[in-house]
C-alpha cells in the first residue's frame, strides 16, 4: 500500500512539472550557439511556465527540409516553430503546413524588414514567415594578390577571368585556383548559376507565363561561359564537388584568388584562428556580364509556425521575440549574419563591429529571390541536373540539354495553370 | 497430430502480424499510391486515380532510364567483386592460426560502422585537395591530383569502391558460415588420396560452399540495387547526374518534391526488379537455398 501511495505521489509531482507549457523549436545548430541559448533563456524568463525545447536538425538545407516536412506531413502537433529556408514558404503555404501569420504580423511591422525576404515569405497575398537573417551571394578576393599585380577588383566576369589567368600564370603555384565556388549538384548550384544567368540579363523561368527561359540565348551563353571560362580555365575540377565549406576552406587556406560565398564567410576568412589570409580579404558585389547588372541570389532563413501547433499564439510570441530589434542585433553582433530588419544597417554598435554592413545593405536590398512556387524543389532538381551536366562535361551539348531541361520544367509548371499568379 | 500442431500456429502469430504491418502493408500501399497523382505541395489537385499513367511516365522518363542503368552498373560491378573478396577473406579466416578470433572481429569492422559515417569518411578520402587517396597516388605532385567525386566518369566508381570496402566482409561472414559446415573428414580423405590443395579447393570446398556463395550473391544483389546512403552522403546524385541511382531518384521524387504517386511508382519498380532478380537466383539455386539436400 505504501508503495502505491508513493507512486501516486511521484505521478502527481511529475504531472506538476508537466503543467509547464512546452514549445518545440526545430532548428539547426548555429556557428555561435551561445547567443541563441541566451535569447531563448531570456524569452523563458519573460514567459514563466514556458519551456522552449530546441530540436537540432542537420545544417544542410536539403536534409533539414526532409526533417521538417516529415513532421509536417505527419501533422506532428509537437513541433511549434521551425526554421524555413527562403525557398520554402511557397511550398509550405500551398501544402497547408505553415500558418498564415497576417493576424499577428501587421503590414506596418512587415515594413520594418528588408522587402526582398518579406516578399519571399508571401504566398497568394498572405505572409507565412518572419525573416530571421538574410544572405546574398558576394565576391571575396585576395586584396594582397590583386595589389601585387596592380589590378582593380573585377566588375565583369570576363575581367575576373583575365585577372585570374594573369595571377595564376605569374604565381606558378599548382595549388592555387582562380575561382572557388559551389558547383556540386545540389541547391547551391542553382544559387551560383542563377547569378551568372541573371547577370547576363536572362532568368530561370517566366513567373507570369509559367515557362522556362533557360533555353534562351543569353541564359545559354552564361552557362557556356561557366563551363569554358570558369570551370575549364581558371578553376580546378574539384569545384564540381564543392559545397560552401570546401570552397571556403580553399580560400581561407590562401589557395584561391576569387571566392563566391554568403556573408558569413567574411567572419571566417578574417579570423586569424581559422584563416591564413585574415586581413587580406576584400569583399564586393559579384561581377556581371558587360552591359548588365550584378545579381546576388537571396538566401537566408525564416521562422515559421506549424499549422498543427497546439499553441499558435504562444508560438507567435516566441517568433516575435526572436525577431525583435534587440534579438536580431545580438545575433548579428555574434554571428555576422545579415539582420533582416532595415534599421540595424544604421545601428552604430553593429557598424562599429562590422563596418562592411553598410556596404552590404545594397546587396541585400537588391538581392534576387529564387522564383516563388510550391513546385520549387521539382524545378530545382531539373535545373541541378541540367547545370551539372552542362558544366561538368567539357564538351556538353548545352543547346540540347537546355531544351530538354526547359521541356521538363514546362511540364512541372503546367501543374500550376489555372491558379493565377503566385 | 492436430492437437500437436495447433498451438504452433498460434506461436507464429506475432511474426505474421509483424510482417503484415511492417512489410506487406507498406508494399500494398505503395502499389496503390502508384496509380494516383498525389503531389503534397499542390493539395488542390487532390488524390486523383490516373490508372497506368505513372507507369507510362516512368517508361518514357529518360532520367529514370539513366537511373536504372546506373543502378544496374552498380550491381553488376560491386556484387561479384564483393563475393570474390568475401570468399578470399572467408578462406583465410577459416584456417586456424594465432589471432584468428581477433582477425575475424577486425574484418567485420567496416560492416559494423554505420554507412553514413563511412560514407563521410570516404568523401574526405576522395577530396581533391587534402584527401588521402591523392596523397597515396601522387604524393607531392599536386598538379596531378584528381577529384574523383567531381568527375562524371569517376564518381560512380568511387562510390563502388566505398561499397566494396564496406560490404565485402558481410559476404565473408556468410561464406565463412558455409565453410564451417564442410566436414573435415572430406579433406583428410582427399589428403590420403594425394589431392593437391587446388584439387581440394576445386572439388570439395567450391561445390560445398556454393549455396553460401549464392546466398551471399543474392543478399548483396538486392542490397546493391537499393543503395542509397552512400549516394546521399557522397554525391547527392551528381556530378552530371552520373550517380543518381534509382533508389535515390525515387527518394528525391517522394521526399524532396512531394510527388508521392510518381515516387511510389519508382519504389514499385525497384521492388519488382529485385523480386525478379531474387526469383532468377532462387531458380538457379534450385532447392539448395532452401536447405534441402541436392537430389533429395
Amino acid at each position: 500500500m505504501k508503495t502505491i501511495f508513493f507512486l501516486v505521489f511521484v505521478f502527481f509531482i511529475a504531472s506538476m512539472a508537466d503543467a509547464q507549457t512546452q514549445l518545440r523549436f526545430v532548428t539547426w545548430k548555429s556557428e555561435n550557439d551561445a547567443v541563441w541559448a541566451q535569447i531563448i533563456a531570456d524569452f523563458e524568463a519573460v514567459h514563466p511556465g514556458v519551456k522552449v525545447v530546441r530540436e537540432v536538425g542537420p545544417h544542410s538545407s536539403t536534409e533539414f527540409h526532409d526533417l521538417v516536412t516529415q513532421k509536417l506531413r505527419n501533422r506532428d502537433p509537437e513541433m511549434d516553430v521551425f526554421f524555413m529556408d527562403v525557398i520554402w514558404p511557397g511550398e509550405f503555404a500551398a501544402a497547408g503546413w505553415a500558418s498564415p501569420l497576417d493576424e499577428f504580423f501587421s503590414a506596418a511591422q512587415q515594413k520594418k524588414f528588408l522587402s526582398a525576404p518579406i516578399e519571399a515569405n508571401r504566398y497568394r497575398g498572405r505572409i507565412y514567415g518572419v525573416p530571421l537573417f538574410v544572405d546574398a551571394g558576394m565576391l571575396y578576393f585576395r586584396k594582397d594578390l590583386l595589389a601585387k599585380y596592380h589590378v582593380a577588383p573585377p566588375r565583369t566576369w570576363p575581367e575576373l577571368v583575365d585577372q585570374a589567368k594573369l595571377i595564376l600564370a605569374q604565381e606558378r603555384d599548382p595549388y592555387l585556383t582562380g575561382y572557388s565556388a559551389q558547383f556540386k549538384q545540389y541547391e547551391g548550384l542553382i544559387c551560383n548559376m542563377m547569378e551568372f544567368i541573371m547577370s547576363n540579363g536572362a532568368s530561370l523561368w517566366d513567373e507570369q507565363n509559367l515557362k522556362s527561359t533557360l533555353d534562351g540565348g543569353q541564359a545559354k551563353r552564361a552557362v557556356r561561359f561557366v563551363r569554358d571560362q570558369i570551370v575549364r580555365t581558371i578553376s580546378h575540377r574539384g569545384v564540381l564537388a564543392y559545397q560552401e565549406p570546401e570552397s571556403l576552406a580553399l580560400f581561407t587556406q590562401g589557395k584561391a584568388v576569387f571566392h563566391r560565398n554568403w556573408p558569413y564567410a567574411w567572419e571566417v576568412a578574417n579570423d586569424p584562428q581559422r584563416s591564413k589570409i585574415a586581413g587580406h580579404v576584400g569583399m564586393m558585389p559579384l561581377p556581371s556580364f558587360p552591359g548588365h547588372k550584378s545579381v546576388a541570389t537571396l538566401g537566408g532563413w525564416q521562422l515559421g509556425i506549424s499549422r498543427f501547433s497546439r499553441n499558435p499564439r504562444l508560438a507567435w510570441q516566441f517568433v516575435e521575440y526572436m525577431t525583435t530589434r534587440e534579438a536580431q542585433k545580438q545575433i548579428a553582433l555574434a554571428t555576422g549574419r545579415g539582420p533582416a530588419r532595415t534599421a540595424l544597417y544604421r545601428d552604430v554598435e553593429i557598424l562599429t563591429k562590422h563596418p562592411h554592413f553598410s556596404a552590404r545593405y545594397d546587396t541585400f536590398t537588391l538581392a534576387a529571390p529564387r522564383p516563388r512556387t510550391p513546385v520549387y524543389l521539382s524545378l530545382s532538381n531539373i535545373m541541378q541536373r541540367y547545370f551539372s551536366s552542362a558544366i561538368a562535361i567539357p564538351d556538353s551539348k548545352i543547346d540540347q540539354l537546355a531544351a530538354l531541361a526547359s521541356r521538363d520544367m514546362d511540364r512541372v509548371l503546367d501543374l500550376l495553370r489555372g491558379r493565377g499568379a503566385p | 497430430m492436430k492437437a500437436f500442431h495447433e498451438p504452433n500456429l498460434r506461436f507464429l502469430l506475432p511474426s505474421v502480424v509483424f510482417v503484415v504491418v511492417f512489410s506487406l502493408y507498406p508494399i500494398i500501399e505503395s502499389f496503390r499510391l502508384s496509380f494516383y497523382r498525389l503531389i503534397l505541395t499542390l493539395p488542390w489537385l487532390g488524390q486523383k486515380f490516373i490508372g497506368w499513367d505513372n507507369y507510362y511516365d516512368l517508361a518514357t522518363d529518360p532520367v529514370a532510364h539513366q537511373s536504372l542503368l546506373t543502378s544496374m552498373t552498380f550491381v553488376a560491378v560491386t556484387t561479384p567483386v564483393e563475393v570474390l573478396l568475401g570468399l578470399g577473406m572467408a578462406l583465410v579466416l577459416n584456417e586456424s592460426f594465432r589471432g584468428r578470433g581477433w582477425l575475424r572481429a577486425v574484418v567485420l569492422v567496416p560492416w559494423a560502422i554505420p554507412t553514413v559515417v563511412s560514407s563521410q569518411m570516404w568523401r574526405f578520402l576522395f577530396n581533391d585537395r587534402y584527401g588521402l587517396f591523392n596523397f597515396v597516388l601522387f604524393g607531392d605532385a599536386t598538379d596531378r591530383y584528381w577529384a574523383p567525386l567531381a568527375e562524371p566518369g569517376l564518381a560512380l566508381m568511387s562510390i563502388m569502391v566505398a561499397d566494396i570496402w564496406k560490404t565485402s566482409s558481410f559476404a565473408a561472414l556468410i561464406i565463412l558460415a558455409g565453410l564451417q559446415v564442410i566436414p573435415r573428414e572430406l579433406y583428410e580423405a582427399a589428403s590420403i588420396d594425394g589431392a593437391s590443395p587446388w584439387q581440394k579447393f576445386r572439388h570439395i570446398t567450391l561445390p560445398l560452399v556454393k549455396p553460401a556463395l549464392l546466398l551471399a550473391l543474392l543478399f548483396r544483389t538486392i542490397d546493391a540495387l537499393k543503395v542509397f546512403d552512400l549516394v546521399f552522403v557522397m554525391t547527392q546524385g551528381g556530378p552530371a547526374d552520373t550517380t543518381n541511382v534509382l533508389q535515390f531518384y525515387g527518394y528525391k521524387k517522394s521526399f524532396a518534391e512531394g510527388m508521392i504517386g510518381y515516387g511510389s511508382t519508382i519504389a514499385v519498380a525497384v521492388f519488382l526488379v529485385s523480386l525478379l532478380m531474387s526469383i532468377v537466383y532462387i531458380r538457379l539455386l534450385g532447392t539448395r537455398l532452401l536447405g534441402k539436400e541436392e537430389g533429395a
